[in-house]
């Protein structure tokens, strides 16, 4: 759950964690307020939407799978057009190049949606010792991602190659990248 | 094993008052937890506690799926934290410096906390609300992104996003207070 198994971030969590004893008078205030105001009856309508809509587990006996079978396939053939759309070869992730410019850089991260945001997770390499091109190559399935590169652990740096996110509500400066299906 | 939430709902939904009295008792400790994290303080957390529990019962009519009666209520109190929290902000921008009041003020912890709570609290208090709300739901919470992005509204990548911000501020803050 946390980069540092033993940091004081998770004992924190761990602190937080333990049980909260709230004053059980509150039960008795709860219930004087909720005295003056109606039943929540639920309306027949209500009632019978939820009826309709609620999950079932259904026992279908040899006799009644075989009547559900000839119905499916009566509905199947009835409404088949033609030979239908061709059906896609199965997708599988591809490998994806990311590349920064960054000639000060110590260390450089690629950090996004495809990685839980986790610094630790994708560092990025030097193409060459004394080159200032740090790249990493990483398996992605098509999809939209958002990403950003971390800089020397607290500096983020879009990619300037690549479009900005438009949805980011935190100012950390981050791109999108979308990956084709075939 | 106790009464269902979905046999208690389903007995209030009918007219029998008295089955809410359990699902307040059943709900307390653990909503009241996130409540007081969440606002920093009991008297507030008690408060917004109770409204939630008000509103919910006001709601309960339209609760359709009584089997998951607790991520609804749970839902309820996310919301009202919310609103009590942006209430709480704008209280403490209208704050007047008062050095009378402050020498007056008590130095040590009044209930008895000891230094680490008294970090933790203010660790917590230091995030940003919606950092707070993510890292809690969580990392004290418990709970999966997907039910977090049904109770908060937000998407899965912005929730992942906000609680790894959260980590990190909370490890640069807890590095501060040692240091103080």
């Amino acid at each position: 759950m946390f980069d540092q198994p033993d940091d004081a971030v998770e004992r924190m969590a761990r602190h937080l964690r333990q049980p909260v004893r709230i004053d059980p008078a509150l039960d008795e205030r709860v219930m004087r307020a909720i005295a003056t105001l109606p039943t929540p009856v639920r309306s027949t309508a209500g009632v019978a939407w939820s009826w309709l809509t609620r999950p079932r587990r259904l026992t279908l006996t040899p006799l009644g799978m075989v009547a559900a079978a000839a119905a499916l396939a009566a509905v199947v053939l009835l409404y088949r057009r033609g030979p239908g759309p061709p059906v896609l070869p199965r997708t599988d992730t591809r490998p994806f190049q990311f590349v920064l410019v960054a000639p000060r850089a110590t260390r450089v991260s690629l950090v996004g949606d495809f990685n839980d945001w986790d610094a630790t997770r994708t560092p990025m390499r030097r193409v060459r010792a004394t080159s200032s091109l740090w790249s990493t190559l990483i398996p992605l399935a098509p999809g939209r991602y958002r990403y950003s590169f971390l800089v020397d652990g607290a500096h983020w740096r879009a990619d300037p190659a690549a479009p900005a996110a438009r949805d980011d509500e935190f100012g950390t400066p981050s791109s999108v990248v979308t990956v084709g299906g075939s | 094993m106790g009464t269902s939430d979905a046999a208690l709902v389903r007995r209030v939904q009918t007219g029998d008052t008295r089955a809410y009295a359990d699902l307040v008792a059943r709900y307390r400790d653990r909503l009241g937890r996130y409540a007081l994290h969440m606002l920093g303080n009991r008297e507030d957390a008690e408060e917004v506690l109770q409204d939630a529990f008000v509103r919910a019962y006001r709601s309960l009519a339209s609760c359709d799926d009584p089997e998951r009666f607790g991520a609804w209520l749970y839902g309820i109190l996310v919301n009202r934290c919310r609103t009590a929290g942006a209430r709480a902000a704008r209280r403490a921008q209208r704050f007047v410096y008062d050095p009378t009041a402050l020498e007056r003020a008590p130095s040590a912890a009044p209930d008895g906390r000891t230094e680490w709570e008294d970090v933790v609290r203010w660790a917590l208090a230091r995030l940003p609300p919606e950092s707070r709300e993510a890292f809690l739901l969580k990392h004290v919470e418990d709970l999966e992104y997907e039910d977090m992005a049904r109770l908060t509204g937000a998407g899965v990548s912005a929730l992942k996003m906000r609680v790894k911000r959260a980590r990190e501020q909370l490890r640069a803050i807890l590095k501060e207070a040692e240091r103080v």
